[in-house]
């Protein structure tokens, strides 16, 4: 999500952390679970803390965010 | 002008080539961030099926071994052995596009790992069972030295296909299949 948001493709980022781009794709869709280089080498890549990009629960639905910040204004 | 006559190596080549294996192992030792690692999911059966009936076969049959003579296994065996001999030098010492290894990424080389580890776990458990249960046999139902030849040639190339084909399997197993982007 975050890399489409900034029009990366998968090969773009894996060339810039290192890795091949099926290892980009396993760690989108939560059947890889990168190393801790790994992730601060793609937080960086992003500019953002690595907590915008990795947790330990699952991440909130889009739509859900979308809507509840709708609720919110 | 009159065609060149082939060589029967250069007919080898070709008869390799047309198996698709050396495109693939480019495929696999390029560094190229787009290589695919494509799973072999049937393939390496193959070779474990076809050791497990050599090895059920000297164990059940061993008339027929007595039969056949100790010369087919034998061969077979003579066969086996070469290939991977032959194998050996092109794919450990400089690898096959003179590269010493593979180029694996930290996920690749961890399933590389988990590959091994299972199949020795599989193959040592495998080994603890066969080896006393094969010696208990032997002596049990009084085996000629020609059988016990025989089971332990088809039991060695048992075990080597399994080395051979175990982590293959393990890991092409493990690869989900990825959408395209």
């Amino acid at each position: 999500m975050f890399r489409a948001e900034r029009g990366i493709s998968r090969r773009e980022l894996a060339e810039a952390v290192g890795v091949n781009n099926q290892t980009i794709g396993y760690l989108e869709r939560g059947d890889y679970k990168p190393s801790l280089e790994l992730a601060l080498k793609i937080a960086r890549h992003f500019g953002v803390a690595v907590e915008m990009l990795f947790s330990l629960e699952r991440f909130e639905p889009i739509a859900m965010t979308l809507m509840r910040t709708g609720d919110d204004q | 002008m009159k065609p060149r006559r082939r060589s029967i190596l250069s007919m080898l080549d070709d008869s390799v080539r047309w198996t698709g294996m050396p495109a693939r192992v480019a495929e696999q030792m390029t560094d190229d961030p787009d290589r695919k690692r494509r799973p072999l999911r049937w393939t390496p059966i193959l070779p474990i099926a076809f050791s497990c009936a050599l090895l059920i076969v000297s164990l059940a049959w061993p008339p027929m071994v007595d039969g056949m003579g100790m010369g087919v296994i034998t061969g077979v065996g003579v066969a086996f052995w070469g290939a991977i001999f032959g194998m050996m030098p092109g794919i450990h010492a400089n690898g096959p596009l003179g590269k010493s290894s593979l180029e694996d990424d930290e996920r690749e080389a961890a399933l590389r790992k988990d590959s091994f580890v299972c199949c020795l776990g599989v193959l040592a458990a495998l080994n603890c069972l066969g080896q006393p249960l094969l010696i208990v046999l032997s002596h049990w139902q009084d085996w000629p030295f020609a059988q016990v030849v025989s089971v332990v040639t088809t039991a060695f190339m048992l075990n080597a296909a399994l080395l051979g084909c175990l982590p293959t399997l393990y890991a092409s197993w493990n690869l989900g299949h990825l959408p395209k982007e």
